[in-house]
């Protein structure tokens, strides 16, 4: 197992790689720098703000340049927010986006896993229907719709909870962001378990457990469930890597000082460190959960721990 | 709940759903959503915390490096020039109590207060205002707004490397004395001096801490507040400064910025009581924010101008003036203004906005009734050698602003082929996409805006010199040239003023742009937060600012 982890995590190292090649060679590509804005600067004053962050070097350099600082951990200068570097912004953004993201990520599992399993056993009944009419609803709502809707109906009309802003450690602050990141995740996640539910108890080895005489609790506790996990971790891998590194929507609509949103603004305003850092955070994450994901198989599944 | 009570309840949603939208405001039922009334008292609040929301996040709180207006907001509060601004948005005096000017306009020296200080107690000296100055030219700054000193001797010439730092025309003659030379007589200097880029920086926290100065635990500023909190893209926390010269007049003890980008977020944080004042609104919500909270919603003029640019040097527009004559001529701007924009701004004829004291040189054909001028653009549109049968067929170039902005420039389009019959559409691409292409002068017809730096005609002037590196549409006439070198030389203002006056003129005669409307600054403000007034440069200071005792029911 060790070996397999690190022999995965080795193997990271070049697709990260082409990651910040692809990401450097076309941010450059695309037309524009960071220091062109509504007014135009005078060229020498151009120049020397490019030379100051070295654009002005040709572009095989500033390459080298940016992975000889990467290796030391330093992302770099942001040319947007100046005098702010990446790696605070991401130090800054980072454990906000986790919070709501793995905040969201459980409420849906919880409830969604709930809704599904229980939509899966009583398949062909109107819980089924009910359940999954309203998983359909929530995975086709935009979260653009029920974010501000939650403020208007929570904040603004029954003044329970905050409209926007964040404070560490806050619950009220995460309530409403949670929720509305967690509705098309929790709809996801029901419809999955449901399917896998029925998948899993159609399986051979329920039916034998059946023929056993088994009472139908202690076969849905013991033998069904774990399998049925199956598809959620394979979801949950890509998901959590996504909800981690922040929603825009959430960010923007409810004020929060995540990274979410530079995902958007930072290549628009063509702030190729922001960009790229945010770029590397994102796929270390995705492959990092999606090794943990294959770990969690093994546990689940002892067929996969013999290939 | 009964069904019948499930179904209100249900409708009472779905117009809170619309009222938060880009829908037509008409169709929502504002009643469900009526804020509490609010009474205010005529004593001071007990608390004196103002919420505020900004635009963006401003690029950096350091002043010389600052180049957005929500930049501009914040150091405001935290820092003040030789010169700063009233509550109306005037020019006032700031670290400097007094100054003089010599006979030609070309050496000014200015008395700094000597009770001015830090911060953190140390006195403030003319050498501070000399250090941040040169620190804003040199090149090694990498200031993109080093050009805003260009009044100032050497300030191009250090900025672009050419001599070293120490030649540019500002000297400390002793502790509280400045003195100024000017490359041309500058009758905005005080305008100028009170911009963020021009304000003191302390020179030990940038040595101690290089980038890092800017950090609230490191931050050194002489303003009326100070950084308490800095919260990347959420929110910028200020406490009152006991260490400025005047905090005795200063009555918030704490001013909060959250940073909300979306105009929608700031009605709905107003709405909730968040923040007594916001930098915006989605201007398609005004009619149905008017009908909740009637005067809270403040318009008033701002000094900026939106219009189309024609480049003058590729076919169909270059020496064609009859076809640009025709464009300006045949929009409707008022009813342009008042059905697509919500009546939010005000329409636009001339380079510049209304500005005090300069007389708006109204183009002949604003007297012209519609029918008259509709048949003058189609007679100079047939003059140019278009038809129904040949018609006009080109893009107007735009950026993806907003869905306002958007369908604005679809009614300017479908107002050209009612009158002419051209055939114009619409092309939208990304800002530093349209920024390069007009560079490169590619796009023929296309977006354009300016919003003044300071509250004098030239900060739109210079715009068309031959050579401006925002003249998009390559305008070039020596008349203009020379009248703008002849306001450059000319110390009276009024003199100044019509040199303007008569530039602009000249602008309308070439029809070098298609003026659409003039910019409006839209604000919500709470009826308790007192000590502001609407002003064309829409700076309102939090320094004059208040809370008065209120209460919501």
């Amino acid at each position: 197992m060790l070996r397999y982890t690190v022999r995965r995590l080795l193997g990271a190292i070049p697709t990260l790689l082409v990651i910040i090649t692809l990401a450097f060679v076309l941010l450059h590509m695309a037309p524009g720098g960071p220091f062109d804005g509504a007014k135009r600067l005078l060229p020498q004053i151009q120049k020397s703000i490019e030379a100051k962050y070295h654009l002005d070097e040709p572009l095989w350099r500033q390459y080298l340049r940016y992975l000889a600082d990467l290796a030391h951990g330093d992302l770099g200068p942001s040319f947007q927010y100046r005098s702010t570097s990446v790696n605070e912004i991401i130090a800054q953004g980072l454990p906000v986006d986790a919070t709501i993201g793995l905040t969201a990520i459980a409420l849906a599992v919880a409830i969604g896993g709930a809704v599904g399993v229980n939509a899966g056993l009583r398949r062909g009944t109107p819980w089924d229907y009910g359940s999954m009419g309203l998983a359909v609803a929530g995975i086709s709502t935009p979260v653009f719709v029920v974010a501000p809707l939650l403020i208007l109906i929570f904040a603004i009309k029954l003044h329970w909870l905050p409209a926007g802003d964040w404070v560490h450690g806050s619950l009220s602050h995460l309530l409403l962001p949670a929720i509305a990141l967690a509705l098309p995740y929790t709809a996801y996640v029901a419809r999955l378990m449901r399917g896998s539910t029925i998948d899993v108890l159609n399986s051979g080895f329920i039916r034998t457990a059946r023929a056993k005489g088994l009472p139908l609790r202690l076969i849905i506790w013991r033998h069904a469930l774990r399998p049925t996990l199956t598809p959620l971790v394979s979801f949950l891998g890509p998901a959590i890597a996504g909800v981690v590194t922040g929603s825009i929507v959430v960010e923007t609509v409810f004020g929060l000082p995540g990274i979410g949103r530079y995902f958007i603004t930072a290549a628009l305003n063509r702030d190729y460190t922001l960009v790229i850092g945010i770029t590397v955070l994102y796929g270390a994450l995705i492959i990092l959960f999606n090794l943990l994901a294959d770990l969690c198989y093994a546990w689940i599944d002892p067929r996969v721990r013999l290939r | 709940m009964t069904a019948l009570r499930r179904r209100a309840a249900w409708a009472s949603v779905a117009c809170l759903i619309a009222g938060c939208g880009s829908v037509d405001p008409s169709t929502t039922a504002p009643g469900s959503l009526a804020p509490r009334s609010i009474a205010v008292g005529t004593a001071l609040a007990a608390e004196q915390t103002l919420g505020r929301a900004l635009d963006d996040t401003p690029r950096s709180l350091d002043p010389q490096l600052s180049t957005d207006v929500q930049g501009q907001r914040v150091l405001d509060d935290l820092f003040e020039g030789l010169t700063t601004v009233d509550i109306a948005g005037k020019a006032a005096a700031g670290v400097a109590s007094s100054w003089e000017s010599s006979a030609d306009g070309k050496t000014w020296v200015f008395h700094l207060r000597p009770e001015a200080r830090w911060s953190n107690g140390a006195p403030l000296t003319a050498g501070d205002f000399v250090y941040s100055w040169r620190r804003l030219v040199n090149p090694k700054t990498g200031a993109e707004y080093a050009q805003g000193l260009a009044a100032i001797d050497n300030a191009l010439a250090i900025a672009s490397g050419q001599k070293p730092t120490d030649t540019l025309g500002v000297e400390a003659l002793d502790e509280h004395t400045l003195r100024v030379r000017l490359s041309g007589p500058t009758p905005y200097l005080l305008d100028l001096l009170s911009q963020q880029y021009t304000y003191p920086v302390y020179e030990p926290a940038i040595t101690r801490y290089g980038d890092a100065w800017v950090r609230p635990e490191h931050l050194v500023c002489n303003g009326p507040f100070v950084l308490r909190e800095n919260v990347l893209g959420s929110r910028i926390t200020l406490e009152k400064n006991g260490n400025y010269w005047d905090s005795a007049h200063v009555r918030l003890q704490r001013v909060v910025y959250y940073i909300l980008t979306d105009t929608s977020a700031q009605a709905s944080r107003f709405l909730a009581g968040d923040v007594a004042w916001t930098d915006s609104f989605p201007p398609s919500q005004r009619s149905w924010l008017k009908s909740v909270i009637g005067d809270q919603v403040v318009n008033s003029p701002y000094f900026g101008n939106f219009m189309l640019g024609m480049n003058l040097h590729q076919p169909p527009f270059k020496d064609n003036l009859p076809l640009r004559r025709a464009l300006v001529l045949a929009l409707d701007r008022a009813p342009l203004a008042r059905y697509m924009r919500e009546g939010v701004y005000q329409p636009a004829y001339t380079l510049m906005p209304p500005l005090p004291d300069y007389q708006l040189p109204l183009p002949d054909w604003t007297s012209l009734s519609t029918e008259a001028r509709h048949a003058l653009a189609r007679q100079l549109y047939a003059q140019a050698g278009y038809s129904d049968r040949h018609p006009l067929r080109l893009d107007i170039d735009e950026t993806m602003l907003d869905a306002g902005t958007r369908h604005f420039f679809d009614a300017v389009a479908a107002n050209w082929r009612s009158v002419l019959g051209a055939e114009i559409h619409i092309d939208e691409r990304e800002f530093k996409v349209l920024l390069q292409d007009l560079q490169l002068h590619k796009l023929l017809l296309f977006h354009d805006a300016w919003i003044g730096d300071y509250p004098d005609p030239y900060t739109f002037m210079q715009i068309f010199y031959t050579g401006n590196g925002n003249n998009h549409g390559g305008y070039s006439n020596p008349r203009f040239d020379q009248l703008i070198d002849a306001a450059g030389q000319e110390p009276d203002n009024s003199r100044r003023f019509r040199l303007f006056e008569q530039a602009e003129r000249l602008l309308d005669d070439d029809a070098a742009f298609i003026p659409l409307y003039y910019y409006a600054t839209r604000h919500l403000v709470k009826p308790y937060l007192r000590g502001w007034q609407s002003n064309i440069m829409d700076r309102n200071l939090s320094r004059y600012m208040y809370l008065l005792e209120h209460q919501e029911r």
